[in-house]
């Protein structure tokens, strides 16, 4: 059987290539996801009697792109030996109106829990609120101020910590486990 | 013999038999015969289902059934180291059939070469039948393939196990599913084959530079999962398999039946799974449990003398958790995990459960084949194939968003190819052309932007072989020629979000050339030699974004050129007065711009923390390894095997030793076979111990954490065989980290975050009719 030549097959062959080729589309427009869980920013306001609110400001609106959150203001100042009321707001500004998702954290507060630490030790801290369980949420905090001092005061929100665990209901992260949703940094200078 | 008539038939463990002429008076004669001695096979047992008879092969092989009427007789024919095989006998006369029996092969299946002209005969193979892929029925794919040397896996936990071949794996070596090439999403180190491993007669491993035959495959080795053509056997057949593991409390069972009916032969496969969690030596793993559904039918029809049709249809679903306490937010949340001695999230009681965050993987294919033979020695046969994948990721989220994926792939493929096959002179030749178009999709229902954008690629190709067989030696020569046209639209991690569109033409080259040596009976050589250049995959040039698990940002480079790749195997065996078999297997690839994650100097800050980031550079790398492996037989019912491999990745441009590479292992195993005892047959009992050395060849720094250190473990089998009626059964357990060992892999991602397995026992039976 000769009859099937290595020109007919190759013939045949490019006969099946080009009329699959004919198919040359473009993919469709993507559909940009709503990105509803994004949060871009984490704003601390820290108020007390007779002063100026001071306001902590995170804001990352490209998400893990590559340009670099801004954080106002550079160095904050709050005054020695004074007792701050905290209230932490959190945003995501890529929805317009942005979208409060403080919110959101407060209706799962048994799944959230705010941490606070700073690298000096110089602040301390108590929580105001509570989730339904009676654990704290850290939402609205007291935030205490000693002796002067520059520290870096850092904010974490974690997702589904255990907060049974030792030490966690009194703002210890170490046995909180859980993901962390937010892990922001501020300079604090505190003054006489 | 005056009514002689032919017959060969080829079986599984290699039975070829020829047969002889001339009302119950009728007798089947016989010659048992080993194929690699040419001397008769004493102790094979023979069973004649219908007259529940049989006989014992004598010392030179021979043996009769005597007594039997005219009809039809199915002959159950087993010996040790062999799963029985049943061959069916039409008796119109007395008759006398010689079967030869591959029993040397078994022992050292690497030497085997096999079938029709093979294309690939000049490279390594090693090929596991369906005793060994019934025999570790309870694992997937991945994790069956590690027990095949050189072959490792990378793992996310021990449900996702993705296999390692000469240090490559993923997107670098090809996977072939009944001849189709597996599309899905093969690039992510966390995705598995998704292939049902049961619905295979034979999984062959090819380790060389891969085959110009087949789209994609760039001197990676190759993996063919074959269910095989259905026996010529008017009967319906078939069996059913059930297995059980401590280690998860998992259950699984396996059936398949077959006819090689008068309208068209057909065979049909079901497979389910379903396992809770697993349990390292001390705690349990939570959220490991696994699910999987899976089913096949294959029909084939022939039309006349010469032509031939095939369908194949697969569907395989799966459900895979993946530990819990191994889902972090950020680098810190890492830091944590590993410096705690039991993951977070760790509970005291088993479960079945899965919950975010697991895998659901949908992938189904259709295959339809046309062949038209043209005398004995050439073929052209037409393929289509359609694959469907669906993939979606679920991760704990906030919101009540854990019930919506996080990530959502949906990719349609469709192949088309034409090949032919013929002889000119002395040398085979073949040559194909195809086609495959890919249809990417994310499904934006995650709210999450993309990790890989939407695409659509068009890629045409086509190859020649030409392979020559002498006496002593065998070439071949190839090469293929490949041209892709690749739309991309990807949406910016920049604000605001736009889409944007890539356009890719890329040409793809392979060329290969291989020798085989054959001087004397006992020895062999072999040569190969391969060439290619690959282009960048779709991740490696557009991935965006943080990857769960490893707490690191991942990024893609559009401007990345393609891979030259230089691959040489070279492969060496023989044996020694029937007492020693030996083979080595040595090779080394040399890649220039080889695409890999490179670390970046730099941290990301995002409100979840600062980040590593990683992107995808090109670099000149060097990989090579050897794998050997000595069996010595004290006696056809004990030998002991000791094999050794080792693979080397160097980054030739900074001199450091590239990541992921497997690290060397060495494993001794011993096995003794008993051919009957208390009722049953073909008793084998194997114990293994295998030790896998520290990776030192990476730096520690460039790590998360530190390659662990070496483990060892200890694992024991026990199989046996019974006939009851016309039901032929096989029971077997087989024990897994015997002495509990405490240990981490580090091939296995989740070693950040918790132990691997800790002991295991299957149990199982698989019966036959």
């Amino acid at each position: 059987m000769r009859s099937f030549n290595l020109l007919k097959t190759l013939a045949l062959g490019g006969a099946v290539l080009f009329l699959a080729s004919c198919d040359d589309d473009d993919p469709e427009t993507p559909v940009i996801p709503n990105e509803e869980e994004v949060i871009t920013t984490l704003t601390l306001t820290l108020s007390s009697d007779g002063n100026d609110d001071v306001v902590l400001k995170f804001q990352d609106l490209d998400g893990d792109g590559g340009d670099a959150p801004i954080i106002t203001p550079s160095t904050a100042s709050l005054n020695v030996n004074t007792t701050y009321t905290g209230v932490i707001k959190v945003e995501n500004e890529l929805e317009d109106p942005a979208e409060n998702i403080t919110e959101e954290v407060e209706e799962e507060g048994d799944e959230h829990q705010f941490f606070f630490m700073d690298s000096n030790d110089i602040l301390s801290y108590s929580y105001s609120d509570q989730d339904e369980n009676g654990n704290p949420i850290g939402i609205e905090s007291e935030i205490m101020t000693g002796t002067d001092g520059s520290t870096t005061l850092t904010i974490t929100l974690r997702h589904e910590p255990d907060k049974y665990a030792e030490g966690v209901a009194d703002g210890d992260i170490t046995n909180a486990g859980g993901e962390t949703d937010i892990e922001v940094s501020f300079d604090i200078d505190v003054e006489e | 013999m005056s009514k002689s008539k032919l017959i060969y038939i080829f079986l599984l463990c290699s039975l070829a038999g020829t047969s002889f002429a001339q009302d119950c008076f009728y007798s089947i004669r016989g010659q048992i015969i080993d194929s690699h001695h040419e001397e008769g096979v004493t102790y094979a047992n023979i069973y004649v289902a219908e007259t529940k008879t049989g006989a014992v092969s004598s010392e030179d092989g021979h043996f009769i059934l005597k007594d039997l009427c005219l009809g039809e007789y199915h002959l159950h024919i087993s010996h040790i180291g062999c799963e029985t095989e049943v061959l069916l006998i039409k008796l119109s006369s007395d008759t006398t059939i010689t079967v030869t029996l591959n029993h040397t092969g078994e022992m050292l299946h690497e030497v085997q070469i096999e079938g029709e002209q093979e294309k690939r005969s000049t490279e390594n193979v090693v090929e596991l039948g369906r005793r060994e892929i019934t025999a570790k029925a309870d694992q997937n794919l991945g994790n069956m393939l590690s027990s095949v040397l050189g072959v490792t896996t990378i793992k996310t936990g021990n449900n996702v196990s993705k296999p390692v071949i000469h240090g490559l794996y993923g997107n670098r070596i090809s996977i072939l599913n009944h001849g189709i090439v597996q599309a899905g999403q093969q690039w992510g180190v966390d995705h598995a084959p998704e292939i049902d491993p049961l619905s295979a007669k034979k999984i062959t491993v090819v380790k060389g530079v891969g085959s110009v035959a087949y789209q994609g495959s760039s001197l990676g080795s190759l993996i063919l999962i074959e269910s095989g053509s259905i026996p010529n056997e008017p009967h319906i057949h078939g069996f059913g398999s059930y297995f059980f593991d401590t280690n998860g409390r998992g259950h699984g069972a396996h059936g398949q039946v077959e006819q090689y009916g008068k309208f068209a032969a057909w065979r049909v496969g079901v497979t389910g799974r379903y396992s809770g969690d697993q349990s390292a030596p001390d705690y349990y793993l939570r959220n490991t449990g696994n699910r999987e559904y899976s089913a096949f039918a294959q029909v084939e029809k022939t039309f006349g003398d010469s032509w031939k049709s095939e369908l194949y249809t697969s569907s395989y679903n799966t459900e895979i958790g993946i530990l819990r306490g191994s889902h972090i937010g950020n680098l810190t949340d890492l830091e944590d995990a590993l410096e705690r001695d039991e993951p977070f999230y760790t509970q005291d009681e088993f479960s079945y459960d899965i919950s975010a965050p697991y895998q659901q993987v949908n992938h189904h294919l259709a295959k339809l084949s046309l062949q038209k033979t043209f005398g004995s020695e050439s073929y052209i046969i037409a393929t289509y194939a359609g694959q469907w994948d669906y993939r979606k990721e679920f991760d704990v989220r906030r919101g009540g968003r854990s019930d919506t994926p996080a990530l959502s792939l949906d990719q349609n493929s469709q192949f088309f190819e034409l090949k032919w096959r013929t002889k000119i002179g002395a040398s085979q030749v073949e040559t194909g052309y195809q086609y495959t178009t890919i249809d990417n999709v994310n499904d934006p229902e995650t709210g999450i932007l993309p990790l890989i954008p939407d695409y659509i690629s068009d890629k045409y190709g086509g190859y020649i072989t030409f392979t020559n067989q002498r006496e002593k030696i065998k070439t071949e020569i190839g090469g293929r020629v490949d041209y892709e046209n690749q739309r991309v639209a990807a949406i910016s991690n920049t604000v605001p979000r736009e889409v944007v569109r890539f356009k890719n033409e890329m040409l793809g080259f392979n060329a290969q050339a291989g020798i085989t040596y054959q001087p004397v009976h006992d020895y062999k050589v072999s040569f190969n030699l391969g060439a290619a250049v690959r282009n960048p995959e779709v991740n490696e040039r557009y991935s965006q974004g943080l990857h769960q698990g490893v707490g690191a940002i991942e990024e893609g480079d559009p401007n990345l050129s393609e891979e030259r790749s230089l691959k040489a195997t070279l492969s060496v065996g023989g044996e020694s007065k029937e007492k020693v078999f030996w083979e080595v297997l040595a090779y080394a690839q040399w890649i220039d711009d080889y695409i890999y994650l490179a670390p970046q100097d730099e941290f990301r800050l995002t409100i979840r923390g600062a980040f590593p980031v990683y992107k995808y550079e090109q670099t000149q790398a060097l990989i090579y390894g050897a794998d050997a492996s000595v069996i010595y037989e004290f006696s056809d019912r004990l030998n002991i095997q000791g094999t050794y491999s080792f693979t080397r990745g160097q980054n030739l441009d900074t001199d450091e030793g590239l990541p992921w590479i497997p690290p060397g292992r060495v494993k001794g195993e011993l096995s003794h076979l008993i051919p009957e005892a208390i009722g049953l047959k073909n008793i084998e009992l194997n114990l293994e111990y295998g030790y896998v050395f520290e990776e030192t060849h990476v730096d520690p720094e460039l790590d998360i954490a530190p390659p662990p250190p070496g483990y060892g473990l200890l694992g024991a089998s026990i199989s046996a065989q019974k006939s009851w009626g016309k039901t032929r059964w096989t029971f077997y357990t087989r024990g897994e980290n015997l002495l509990n060992t405490t240990y981490r892999d580090y091939l296995n991602r989740l070693r950040y975050f918790a132990d691997d397995l800790g002991i295991n026992v299957v149990l199982g039976f698989k019966v036959a009719f």
